[in-house]
């Protein structure tokens, strides 16, 4: 929540020579965050007529002299949602005080006075308020004859600075209450309450309502309204007024009315309805209901000084719910222990009671009574220790590194992260740009049945409704989108989700990779593949044909599917990993073998033979004939033409013809038995 | 004999093709055609064999005779020319690119969350990660949420459409890394030192919000933790990621789950804390910290009176703006497909 204030209406509550800018350095450092300082120059030239005669009256304040040129300064203040208490002057002028006197500067909170001794009316005009306590805390209200017309130079500078747009005096006083004390009013053209009977009770669905700002609404039930006792709603309560009972030019007696209500039920009607007034960000945060009698006392005052209001009523407190006063027990002990120096209890205690906190010390514990305007944020002890470090000065606090931990070994192969980052690093050093794509995807991309994928229940679009299954077709929308270039390779490694029944998902990390290249050949990618699972440890994964049919490959370790290798036309392609099962592989083992002393013999074997036998299996068949063939690789392919280098080696002595010329034969045989080649 | 000869064929082509100098080509060519040569003493052994197969095998060897002559020629000239190249001075135009090999791109993020961690690996803090869908119960519930509070909104969290879990109530995205507070306490003993890098989700999209992002979390707890410590890690963290004259700050701030909360803020690199156009009075604002709430510390199966502790969190993205050099005017740049900003890092 962000608010701005003027200068010069703040120190009408805070007695100090500190300059703007010292006093926001201060505060943000220890209470809220000044996010600018604006300096304005304000001067006699705005001033419409008959500034000048209430100045002389007396209507204005001291501080601002109307004539020539007078500096002021706005402060532009994010205070956090727990302290609703700080968006309004008093609340920052009382902090700014306990702040300055802790830093050794002199200043003062000069707490506001407000006349309450009424006479009882003679002739009262009548209102008839009927209050749920289930939806409203208190209810002040008094009714007033009022002089409609426009605000004095003062309060309209004070609300165009503090960003509100001055309309007429009647709707200026309740703006003013709100920025000075911190508590939404609302006023009624009591003329215009035909039945003069307020009823507050929960809205039901579809009812409807035009707010002041003349828009229609149609609320979802459970609102808090106003009910004029035959139906019609008259006001949204702690929201917006609404465009039936609200103050006219010609208004000539209001029902000033101030309600403190349940937050939630706010904040609900609130958001429902799209009205994000400032009447209702306070509201939802939950407002000191004891601020509610000086809202309506400081409005008196104030029509009567700018709308020669009188009096026409008593005044009505209807206060159902009055919150409890709450005492916490703190010892020096744990000020100290979170803090992680010593306070003196005297300092605590001085800094809580500027605070307005009432405090007892006892040796060496404080008791401690809580303001009601800190009934809602203040709990438990920490709360309290937050008040003090905070005023005390974080900055003053040292800087020390927790003390290093006992920790049990450490295990590179078994850091997942070392894995993960091995596999990014190869990819870019191969030419790969990793990419990260949206976790969500349109069922279009799902790729699956819709019913076996998690779906949100409150997607911001369309395009993001699934939690996707597979990386590949995110990928697939790069490329799409990078349509002008030839060629790509990029990356993701990311989780994929598998819904389980009555369980959170199976996240499974992922890696997945698209290459589009004109005449992309199968076995370029698969070598991508086989070199990154050697890179990490892999020698002995497999590939099948696709069970899902299609081009491409199924690859496997031992049992477990690892993921696959897809082809999807002559220029693109894709592999995607589960990288879960393939870390059960990873390894960092290496086993030496001793360098062969006696030199190996290599041969070249050309051989014609039917195409759908498989590289592996003419492999295996050489292979398995000797254990003297030690290595056997392919050095080309023409047409239904394979060679093959063979490499015999005996690691203990040096082979003779003898013994070659017998496996060779071996070989020879064995593949015209088995595939019926011809070798050349 | 025919075998012999195509053994001597098959040695010596090999040692040929891998001879790497003339020396050693000469010495080949010696053991083998060389007057003592192994195929000039086995042509020399023809007069052994049965003279009806002495015209074939006559043949074969002369055949093999000629085709390692023909070898050795070749790869004499080969190692001449490698030679030549080495020795003469040809002019270089070393100003010429190179032929490079192909660089893929490291995405930004990945590149921030590497050096984040190993900034607090140093210092002994273990990276992990838990669940991205998560129950509600450790992305509020248990971190001190109240039951109202606004970012329990459907407008500000995303709900998973499952039913909820009888005891940790409906599936959400976890919407900051501060879920992985209440998994480690779970899972660990004191004391704890987590860093927490995932994947979050929060309803909302703009030049400086994407529905997904990446939060990191620190989380410390221990006997005798204080705010002290925090402060010092921040430090730590500031001078080793922005650099060493740089500093981190703490502020008053409100979250729900850590008393006292703070705002952390780094002070500007390019005015140096002065206050300029890019800061706010001289700094930065990186994220949120605070002391572990006595609650938290109790949901997560610790006792608030013997254990306290720190936690601090931010998004990895705000992390990398903040960065000299790196002001992206629009973070949904980052998860943007664009290759062309992509292949800027």
């Amino acid at each position: 929540m962000n608010i701005k204030i003027l200068d010069s209406w703040l120190r009408e509550y805070l007695k100090t020579k500190v300059k703007a800018e010292e006093l926001g350095k201060y505060l943000s450092l220890t209470s809220v965050s000044i996010e600018k300082i604006e300096k304005v120059t304000q001067g006699q030239s705005k001033a419409p007529p008959g500034t000048v005669a209430k100045q002389r009256l007396g209507l204005l304040p001291g501080g601002l002299k109307m004539t020539g040129q007078t500096e002021d300064y706005v402060y532009d203040i994010e205070v956090t949602t727990n302290r609703p208490d700080l968006m309004s002057i008093i609340g920052i002028a009382r902090e700014a005080a306990t702040v300055l006197s802790q830093e050794g500067k002199k200043a003062e909170y000069t707490e506001a006075k407000y006349k309450n001794n009424f006479k009882p009316q003679e002739k009262t005009l009548e209102i008839n308020i009927k209050n749920d306590p289930k939806l409203v805390n208190r209810i002040c209200a008094i009714i007033m004859e009022v002089k409609i017309g426009e605000s004095p130079e003062f309060i309209k500078q004070r609300l165009e600075a503090s960003g509100i747009r001055s309309l007429n005096n009647l709707i200026d006083v309740t703006n003013y209450i709100m920025r000075e004390i911190g508590h939404p009013t609302h006023v009624f053209d009591y003329d215009r309450l035909d039945t003069k009977t307020l009823i507050i009770r929960e809205s039901k669905p579809g009812e409807k309502i035009i707010t002041l700002d003349g828009k229609i609404h149609t609320l979802k039930g459970g609102d808090i309204v106003a009910d004029n006792g035959q139906g019609e709603i008259v006001d949204l309560l702690g929201v917006m007024g609404t465009e039936n009972s609200v103050v006219t030019e010609k208004t000539k007696r209001i029902l000033f009315f101030i309600d403190n209500n349940d937050p939630q039920k706010i904040r609900k009607t609130s958001m429902n309805l799209g009205i994000r007034s400032e009447a209702a960000v306070l509201n939802e945060k939950g407002v000191d209901p004891s601020l509610t009698i000086s809202a309506l006392l400081r409005g008196i005052e104030l029509y009567q000084k700018i709308a020669d209001a009188e009096i026409v009523s008593n005044i009505i407190d209807i206060y159902p719910n009055k919150p409890e006063v709450k005492e916490i027990k703190i010892s020096q002990e744990k000020i100290n222990e979170v803090i992680g120096i010593n306070i003196p209890l005297k300092i605590s205690t001085q800094i809580l009671k500027r605070l307005g906190f009432h405090v007892i010390s006892k040796r060496n514990n404080l008791n401690i009574t809580v303001p009601s305007w800190r009934n809602n944020d203040i709990e438990i002890p920490e709360d309290i220790i937050e008040e003090i470090a905070r005023i005390y000065g974080y900055y003053k606090l040292p800087n020390i590194l927790p003390p290093l931990l006992k920790k049990g070994p450490y295990h590179l192969e078994d850091d997942p992260l070392y894995w993960e980052r091995k596999v990014k690093n190869t990819l870019i050093y191969w030419g790969f740009t990793e990419v990260y794509t949206y976790s969500f995807v349109s069922e279009n991309l799902l790729e699956g049945p819709p019913e076996e994928a998690l779906k949100l229940s409150n997607p911001l679009n369309e395009d993001m409704l699934y939690m996707r299954k597979t990386i590949v077709p995110s990928l697939l929308e790069v490329i799409k989108n990078n349509e002008e270039r030839n060629e790509i390779k990029i990356f993701e490694l990311a989780n994929v989700y598998q819904p389980r029944p009555n369980d959170l998902p199976q996240e499974i990390l992922t890696l997945a990779a698209v290459i589009k290249k004109p005449n992309l050949n199968f076995y370029e990618i698969k070598g991508i593949v086989e070199q990154l699972l050697n890179g990490l440890g892999i020698k002995n994964a497999n590939y099948k044909n696709r069970q899902k049919g299609g081009l491409g490959a199924d690859i496997y370790i031992k049992n477990d599917y690892i993921g696959e290798i897809e082809i999807l036309d002559d220029n693109l392609s894709n592999f995607e990993l589960n990288f879960e099962i393939t870390r059960k592989y990873t390894t960092l083992k290496k086993t030496y073998k001793p360098i062969p002393k006696f030199p190996p013999t290599i041969e070249d074997v050309r051989l014609t033979i039917d195409p759908k036998i498989s590289y592996q299996q003419i492999v295996s068949t050489i292979k398995t004939q000797s254990n003297l063939v030690v290595e056997v690789s392919l050095l080309d392919v023409y047409e239904d033409k394979k060679t093959f280098r063979i490499k015999y080696q005996n690691p203990y002595k040096t082979l003779t013809t003898e013994e070659v010329t017998k496996v060779r034969e071996n070989i020879y045989k064995a593949l015209i038995k088995e595939f019926k080649v011809k070798i050349t | 004999m025919e075998e012999e000869l195509l053994k001597i064929k098959n040695d010596a082509s090999t040692l040929i093709f891998e001879a790497e100098d003339t020396d050693e080509l000469n010495k080949i060519k010696l053991s083998f055609l060389g007057k003592k040569g192994i195929l000039t003493f086995a042509i020399k052994n023809l007069s052994k064999i049965p003279i009806e197969r002495r015209p074939e095998i006559g043949k074969l060897a002369n055949e093999i005779k000629n085709t390692l002559e023909i070898l050795v020629e070749d790869k004499e000239k080969a190692l001449n020319i490698q030679k030549e190249t080495k020795i003469e001075k040809k002019h270089i135009d070393v100003t010429l690119p190179g032929i490079k090999p192909q660089l893929g791109h490291l995405h930004l993020v990945t590149q921030a969350i590497e050096e984040i961690t190993a900034i607090f690996e140093k210092i002994g803090f273990e990276r992990v990660r838990y669940p991205e869908a998560e129950w509600d119960w450790y992305g509020f519930t248990a971190l001190n949420f109240p039951e109202n509070h606004p970012a329990r909104d459907e407008w500000e969290t995303f709900f998973i459409d499952r039913k909820p879990h009888p005891k940790y109530g409906p599936m959400i995205l976890t919407p900051h890394t501060s879920s992985g507070q209440i998994r480690e306490m779970e899972r660990r003993k004191p004391p704890i030192r987590m860093l927490n890098i995932a994947k979050c989700y929060r309803r909302q999209s703009d030049v400086s919000h994407t529905p997904m992002f990446h939060q990191m979390e620190g989380l410390v707890v221990n006997k005798n933790i204080s705010i002290n410590h925090l402060k010092g890690t921040l430090d730590y963290f500031a001078r080793s990621y922005y650099g060493e004259e740089r500093k981190a700050r703490i502020r008053p701030y409100h979250f729900q789950f850590t008393e006292p909360s703070f705002e952390v803020d780094i002070s500007c690199g390019v005015c140096k804390g002065k206050g300029c156009k890019l800061c706010k009075e001289g700094w930065l604002e990186l994220g949120g910290a605070g002391m572990v709430h006595p609650n938290v510390l109790k949901n997560g199966g610790f006792d608030p009176k013997e254990y306290t502790g720190f936690a601090f969190g931010w998004g990895i993205e705000r992390v990398l703006m903040m960065k000299e050099g790196i002001e992206i005017d629009d973070l949904r740049t980052l998860y943007s497909t664009n290759l062309d900003f992509l292949e800027q890092f």
